[in-house]
């Protein structure tokens, strides 16, 4: 007897946006990474197709950061010490994207310096993020704005008490912007209203749903993003924008993954396991419909990236 | 071409020729008559109205004029053009204010008209002659008293309490055996028989020597002890009229703003003596205020002239005041000691009034439902609604009920004092000095402002608070979010201690000389309040399956104000996005629910009939409190379809908001 497999047809559909741009457009990147598009929760082939699959971003530091892994370090190497190398070789380990993230200790002039050292090093689309303090990140994220005008560069991260300034510069020189709030569904929505109230044009804008490591809240972090998406195939116009996850922050933060002395036998080896960590993370948040996941370990890009592929092949 | 325009104001007339499509505020300014436009001339406050009786006009927008208005000529001098000659009437400020739409006037106070003290009252006055003992009649002074009463009046067994007792006998014998008793029945006779019931008790609660006056005013007093404010009514029984009015805050807030740190507190060592004190301090420095009010030819009004109070108030506020434990209130499964409290004196609570008046606490429903509920539903008539109605109680608890006289449900949610102008910096109660309302210029963003008795400003009130956030939102100076728009081009944005702020009223022109300003913080906690309130009616209706547009009234009670702009109360997601019309503001209900249970035992009886009724829905059992709250934290709300009155103001305003952002 034949089974029939029931369909769902949704109203309405997931933004499609574009980062970075070529020479034809005004930019300098070599390729562009395109999101969104499609009117299906992840995978859904039988009822629409997946028209633009999961990416991957690696996450890289204008300095070499001290808190780190030492498994992230010996992953590596001496490249960390030079955003520009760090750059290339994340290109060469197979990223769609990069996340450029600057720290406090930057002045204005080494920020701008490390993000053009991105840009001539690697191709790919770029993704800027202050230290995270609010006059911090204005004071760096200003100037690397205008320096980059043109590149469709993303640039964050907007939470709701300090998203003006970064808004506005991102719409002068037609950039990006990503929206973060603390895993809740009428938050990520209000801040997108906040933001599109600016002028800012939707296509502009990435939702950051916050979300928690596998083992710390990471249900949560999904069932919010699941309703998320929910509601934008429902029609909800201000919860269409695609989502960009940090499972590599979040799942690196982990004592599991981070530490590998002082802990229990049980827990196995301590490289499999911190992989594991990471590789599972940012698989569940794919699942729950992220569009960018920002990763940190070369091995985890690896399989991650198989994974996408075979989800979009089944 | 020009025109002829004449303006009549203030009695006065005033001439100045003009082109065609010459604004009419304009031309009044040339003639030399300044037409208040708070708004700013957007034609959004509607203050400028002016009737045009005679001559061609274009109205460009008529939004805050009625059909029947522009019948009568009525147009908004900062959106109408000359097209030709045209008289034009001013009319008075005040007149203006009365028309429009948006406002609504608390209801005034008037003794029911049913009330008649000898049937309705529980307490009464009687004059009594008594024979004088002799040696031929020995019988005791107290049996001497309750023969005359038996026999003058029909009372039987009354009982006297021993302080009482001590002093009879000198009292009898101060004016030759004439006597005034006040006496309380439990249960009044009823009109037909005047027989009195089997379980009515009868106290004497005071005797006076001499026959007092009868039409002379024997007073009573309805106290709504809020988390937040106490108020306090002095009533004369005789006619029923209240002839004082006074409020105070809470003398507890030192101590904790909501219910649930006022028991933590009060479960301290000490903790439950002091707020009761506390509470009982402010109560009786309200009855002396109210005393001092009321001038009689008869002489000062002192508070243990007062024989009777009723009292509202939530669950908490009852137990904190009667010094019964709270704690049970705030632990699962949030039981309370007592919901409906027992008869007492003004001595076992410790007020001010006559140690032996009749202390009535009114019936609750539950921990998070009290006697401020139940006396809200009956004074606003909820529980005889023909159609669906909605309360709130527009406080600190922000409770709730929707029904009508056929069935009650209700919930309550911590709202917090923001909207009693209570924990906002310049915030205070609405009285004399508060800024009670509050318009900003959209293109300026300077701000006009009313201030309750005309003088300098001390504060803002609750409704002035309404009022200020909308503005704020609608012209732009905060965002949707509640965040202050530093970018916006004006010097009463800036940066405060606290983050971005506001200034309503620079320091030369307020009584204090500080600058009055709302800061970040105060619109956090403003829009918690509304969120909190707007959330619990939402889940509420939907718990009942009672879709919220179909509810044919909505009845507001609270106490920040004599009036709150509906319009501006909607545009901040307050209240539900309906037809103005079906507003009605009510003030507060809580103490007008005591004052009807003082005055009548029937009103009294149904109160308890209320608590009954009443189905109580716990608002933490599930998610969708949360969901609805986080939702609604925000202007207006999340859901913008929600709200289509606003985002239609909003559209109109985009070009405003655009001008000052760099």
């Amino acid at each position: 007897m034949p089974i029939e497999i029931p369909k769902d047809k949704w109203p309405g559909s997931i933004r499609t946006v574009t980062i970075g741009a070529t020479s034809a457009d005004g930019g300098t990147r070599s390729k562009t990474v395109t999101l969104g598009g499609y009117t299906t929760l992840p995978f859904m082939h039988f009822e629409a197709p997946m028209s633009n699959p999961p990416v991957i971003a690696i996450e890289i530091k204008s300095r070499k950061p001290d808190d780190w892994s030492p498994l992230l370090f010996e992953a590596w190497g001496d490249v960390m010490n030079d955003p520009a190398q760090w750059a290339k070789k994340a290109e060469e380990t197979g990223a769609d994207l990069l996340v450029l993230a600057l720290t406090v200790e930057d002045s204005v002039e080494d920020a701008v310096k490390a993000v053009k050292s991105v840009l001539s090093a690697s191709g790919l689309p770029l993704i800027v993020w202050g230290p995270g303090q609010a006059e911090k990140d204005n004071e760096l994220l200003v100037p690397i704005a205008e320096a980059t005008k043109g590149e469709r560069l993303v640039l964050g991260i907007c939470e709701d008490k300090n998203y003006r300034t970064i808004v506005a510069t991102a719409m002068a020189n037609g950039h990006l912007v990503q929206a973060r709030t603390p895993m809740d569904v009428n938050l990520s929505k209000q801040l997108n209203i906040l933001i599109s109230d600016m002028g800012m044009p939707k296509d502009r804008i990435l939702m950051d749903p916050t979300t928690g490591a596998l083992g710390y809240g990471i249900e949560y972090g999904y069932s919010v993003m699941e309703r998320l998406r929910l509601a934008a195939l429902q029609g909800d116009a201000m919860t269409q924008s695609p989502m960009i996850v940090t499972p590599g922050f979040e799942a690196w933060k982990t004592k599991e993954a981070k530490v590998g002395e002082g802990v229990p036998e049980a827990w196995g080896d301590w490289k499999a396991r911190a992989i594991n960590w990471e590789t599972l993370t940012a698989m569940a948040l794919i699942e729950s419909g992220a569009d960018v996941v920002v990763l940190r370990h070369p091995e985890s890009v690896r399989r991650v990236r198989e994974a996408i592929g075979e989800l979009v092949m089944a | 071409m020009n025109h002829t325009l004449t303006f009549t104001h203030d009695e006065k007339q005033a001439s100045v020729t003009v082109p065609t499509n010459t604004l009419l505020t304009d031309a009044a300014h040339l003639a030399g008559i300044d037409i208040t436009q708070p708004c700013g001339g957007q034609g959004r406050c509607g203050r400028c109205a002016v009737m045009v009786t005679e001559g061609t006009v274009r109205r460009r927008s008529t939004l805050r004029l009625s059909p029947a208005d522009i019948e009568q000529g009525y147009a908004l001098a900062c959106q109408t053009v000359v097209e030709g000659d045209v008289e034009i009437f001013i009319p008075p400020q005040e007149k203006i204010e009365r028309r429009l739409t948006t406002d609504r006037v608390v209801a005034e106070v008037t003794v029911p008209a049913d009330y008649e003290y000898p049937f309705a009252q529980t307490v009464r006055r009687v004059h009594l002659t008594l024979t004088p003992p002799s040696m031929d009649d020995q019988t005791d002074d107290w049996s001497r008293l309750q023969t005359a009463l038996r026999l003058q009046h029909r009372i039987e067994n009354p009982t006297c309490s021993l302080p009482l007792l001590r002093k009879i006998g000198s009292t009898l014998r101060q004016d030759d055996w004439r006597v005034t008793a006040i006496i309380e029945t439990s249960r009044p006779s009823d009109h037909a028989t005047t027989r009195p019931s089997d379980h009515t008790t009868i106290r004497l609660i005071d005797l006076l020597p001499g026959h007092v006056d009868e039409y002379s005013p024997l007073w009573g007093c309805a106290i709504d002890i809020g988390t937040t404010t106490v108020t306090l009514w002095l009533v004369d029984l005789v006619t029923g009229q209240v002839r004082a009015q006074v409020a105070e805050y809470n003398g507890q807030i030192a101590r904790g703003e909501d219910v649930i740190s006022r028991i933590i507190y009060a479960n301290k060592n000490g903790g439950g003596d002091e707020l009761r004190q506390r509470v009982s301090g402010t109560i009786n420095s309200l009855l002396e205020l109210a005393c001092k009010r009321i001038k009689l030819p008869q002489g000062k009004v002192t508070p243990d002239q007062v024989v009777k109070a009723t009292i509202a108030g939530n669950t908490t506020m009852m137990h904190l005041l009667l010094g019964i434990p709270a704690s049970s209130i705030r632990l699962s499964p949030f039981v309370p000691t007592v919901n409906h409290p027992p008869m007492m004196t003004g001595r076992d609570i410790g007020l001010n009034v006559n140690p032996e008046a009749a202390v009535d606490c009114l019936p609750g429903v539950a921990s998070y439902v009290g006697a401020d509920i139940t006396a809200g539903v009956l004074s606003s008539g909820l529980d005889s609604a023909e159609n669906v109605t909605l309360f709130l109680d527009v406080g600190t608890n922000g409770e709730t009920v929707l029904g009508n006289r056929d069935w009650l449900v209700t919930c309550a949610c911590s709202a917090g004092p923001a909207f009693e102008g209570a924990g906002v910096v310049n915030g205070m109660r609405a009285t004399q000095g508060a800024i009670e309302e509050i318009w900003i210029n959209g293109e300026t963003l300077e701000p006009t402002y009313r201030v309750i008795g005309g003088g300098k400003p001390k504060g803002i009130c609750g409704s002035g608070l309404i009022s200020l956030l909308s503005e704020a939102f609608i012209t732009g100076v905060i965002d949707k979010g509640g965040n202050v728009n530093l970018s916006a081009r004006s010097p009463r944005v800036r940066e405060g201690a606290h983050g971005g702020e506001y200034v309503v009223a620079w320091g030369a022109e307020t009584e204090s000389g500080e600058d009055i300003v709302i800061t970040r913080v105060d619109i956090d906690n403003l829009l918690r309040a509304k969120a909190a309130i707007y959330a619990g009616f939402t889940v509420l209706a939907e718990n009942v399956g009672i879709p919220l547009e179909t509810v044919d009234k909505v009845l507001v009670g609270g106490s920040f104000g004599k009036y709150i702009n509906v319009e501006k109360a909607v545009q901040i997601g307050l209240l539900p996005d309906m037809d103005w019309s079906r507003f009605e503001f009510l003030g507060n209900t809580s103490v007008k629910g005591a004052y009807y249970a003082l005055l009548d035992w029937r009103k009294r009886e149904r109160i308890t009939e209320i608590a009954k009724r009443m189905t109580y829905i716990e608002l933490s059992a599930d998610n969708s409190f949360y969901e609805a709250f986080t939702s609604a934290l925000f202007l207006p709300h999340t859901d913008l379809s929600k709200f289509p009155s606003v985002v239609e103001a909003l559209s109109s305003k985009i070009e405003g908001r655009t001008s000052f952002d760099r």
